[in-house]
């Protein structure tokens, strides 16, 4: 139900949230791939911005294959960046598996690289085609927690709406199942939030 | 006729032959009345169109129409085949057009200038305001326009085959590039269809004029309004770096944001920074070291975008939602929000009445400039014969 919120509150983000380039991928595009030192960019970038991040970290146990997790921002990216984020095994990823406890790990997260928390979703933004060499370009939004809101007007909070079929007619054909809300979006702190663009190394395979 | 369904009509002048009517909901069945030619016949011309969704097949999507052909004692019935009525949703990402590249027929240039002036072989069918994106502009390994590729650039028609992008390629790191002779014909470009959607965005910036204020050009509209805040990301290889909001390097953790005091044009405005003694902006990047650049932006920040309420009647800070397309004549979008602290939601849907031809006739379009025109629109429930 609340898909149509995340999807316009992306739309916006894409728009009005300023952006910085990977530059640390292999691809030799504008932007790369998603290289380690993007990642460190970003986050250094949001903690000089005194942004807040969102999750403490998660301290290391003494378990195989495990690793401590870092204090991190979160930053939300597409499915078809997953390959890549895989091939930063061994280099900085963290794979959420490999976290000394999942207790706080969001179902949609994919793993770490240092400071950030990456969550990934088929919705993310990308802009097909679009890069310097014609390639996709995917915004992986970063965020610090006092970054963005989003404001219900007028107390208009979200109705669900439910019509059942005889509503419309004898026959019974029609229901209807919506929901209605009115709101806006702001960013509240713009230097806590930075659109990461980058492109892609791994092919999609589909 | 059911509860669920949704009609909505209107009118319009027309000022060419092409018409974009925004709704809350993409129609399934349009139709519109030239009152113009109804009045007073013509030959050539169109009194009326409709056109249902179920006709489109995903390839082919017919209008059907009525006209008055050769004569105007009588009107005959026709079709237009390609670019009559459609649909639209101009929201939900970035979408593109055609992309426009080397072909048997088609190439396309850009010149060294200020602004630069991109020439093409076939008619461009773009239109002053509209936003593209270039790609590959390696005229070789080593040279050509890469520094501009991937930036959205309003375009200014100054032809059918010509049109300027707000950027000076008149510099040394530059080389013309022409796809009929690029390495392997490479180059293209393709329009951004919805370039703007919320307002005012995040602008990549073309020039800086230092001064006692400081004027900012943009490669596509900015979309801001006199009095409001905005904040600057310039990347150390652009040049001014001190009117960077963060890292502020006098006076670590304190942001330095400007305030718009006047609007030039749709891609010019003036802050209120003294930037006399700061360094000059570069655009002359180098062709080499394109990969992972990012380029020099201005964001709105603070609490006064679009979504502001006047102070007093008249004043020109904390203005109203409104938005600029093609001339600066701002207008209230369909969407709101007028709040203060919010940007405006510029998504939009509903159809379009294109500038196609008749099929039989080979010359009438629906409408043309100076037209009076009515429409209606509907959204049906369910229609299944």
């Amino acid at each position: 139900m609340r898909q149509a919120e995340d999807i316009i509150l992306r739309d916006y983000i894409v728009s009005a949230a300023s952006q910085l380039n990977a530059g640390g991928g292999s691809n030799g595009d504008n932007p790369t791939n998603l290289g380690i030192t993007d990642f460190s960019l970003v986050a250094t970038t949001l903690d000089t911005n005194n942004a807040y991040k969102f999750m403490s970290g998660i301290e290391g146990m003494d378990r195989f294959g495990t690793g401590p997790v870092r204090s991190a921002y979160f930053m939300l990216s597409s499915t078809e960046l997953q390959t890549d984020f895989d091939g930063l095994t061994g280099s900085g990823f963290l794979s959420q598996w490999n976290y000394p406890t999942n207790a706080s790990a969001l179902p949609a997260e994919y793993g770490s690289v240092f400071n950030i928390r990456i969550l990934t979703s088929s919705e993310a933004p990308v802009a097909r085609g679009a890069s310097m060499l014609g390639n996709d370009v995917y915004y992986n939004t970063v965020v610090g927690k006092q970054a963005v809101t989003h404001i219900n007007q007028d107390g208009y909070s979200m109705n669900l709406i439910y019509r059942d079929p005889y509503y419309s007619g004898m026959l019974a054909q029609n229901a209807t199942l919506a929901v209605k809300f009115a709101q806006a979006q702001a960013i509240t702190q713009d230097t806590a939030i930075r659109n990461l663009l980058s492109t892609r190394l791994s092919s999609l395979g589909v | 006729m059911t509860e669920y369904s949704r009609m909505v009509k209107g009118n319009f002048t027309a000022t060419s032959a092409q018409q974009i009517i925004t709704l809350p909901f993409q129609p399934d069945y349009v139709e519109i009345w030239n009152y113009s030619i109804i009045k007073t016949a013509a030959t050539h011309s169109v009194t009326r169109a409709w056109w249902d969704g179920k006709l489109n097949d995903g390839s082919n999507n017919p209008t059907m129409i009525e006209l008055y052909s050769a004569a105007t004692t009588s009107t005959v019935f026709d079709t237009i085949q390609t670019n009559g009525i459609s649909t639209f949703a101009g929201a939900q990402m970035l979408q593109y057009g055609a992309l426009y590249q080397h072909t048997g027929s088609t190439d396309f240039s850009i010149s060294k200038a200020s602004p630069a002036v991109v020439t093409t072989t076939t008619n461009h069918n773009l239109q002053t305001g509209d936003v593209v994106i270039f790609s590959n502009l390696a005229q070789t390994s080593t040279t050509g326009m890469q520094q501009i590729a991937e930036i959205p650039f309003m375009i200014t028609r100054t032809g059918a085959t010509t049109f300027t992008i707000n950027w000076n390629t008149n510099q040394s790191n530059y080389t013309a590039f022409n796809t009929a002779t690029s390495t392997n014909n490479v180059g293209s470009y393709k329009k951004v269809l919805y370039p703007y959607l919320y307002l005012p965005t995040v602008s990549v910036i073309s020039a800086i004029t230092t001064g006692s204020t400081t004027t900012i050009s943009t490669t596509a509209q900015h979309q801001l309004h006199v009095g409001q805040e905005v904040g600057f990301r310039i990347p150390s290889q652009w040049g001014t770096t001190q009117l960077n909001e963060l890292p502020n390097s006098v006076t670590p953790g304190s942001p330095i944001y400007g305030y718009v005091v006047s609007i030039t044009d749709l891609q010019n405005f003036v802050v209120n920074i003294n930037s006399s003694a700061y360094t000059a902006f570069i655009s002359n990047q180098t062709f080499a070291g394109t990969a992972g650049r990012t380029f020099a932006q201005v964001v709105p920040v603070g609490d006064v975008n679009s979504g502001g309420t006047s102070i007093t009647v008249g004043s020109q800070l904390y203005p109203p939602p409104a938005w600029s397309y093609a001339v600066q004549d701002d207008s209230s979008t369909i969407n709101g929000p007028a709040i203060r602290g919010a940007f405006v939601n510029n998504t939009s849907q509903g159809f379009v009445i294109g500038n196609g031809v008749a099929a039989v006739d080979g010359t009438a379009t629906m409408i043309a400039s100076t037209n009076i025109v009515y429409w209606h629109a509907y959204l049906h429930d369910l229609g299944q014969p």
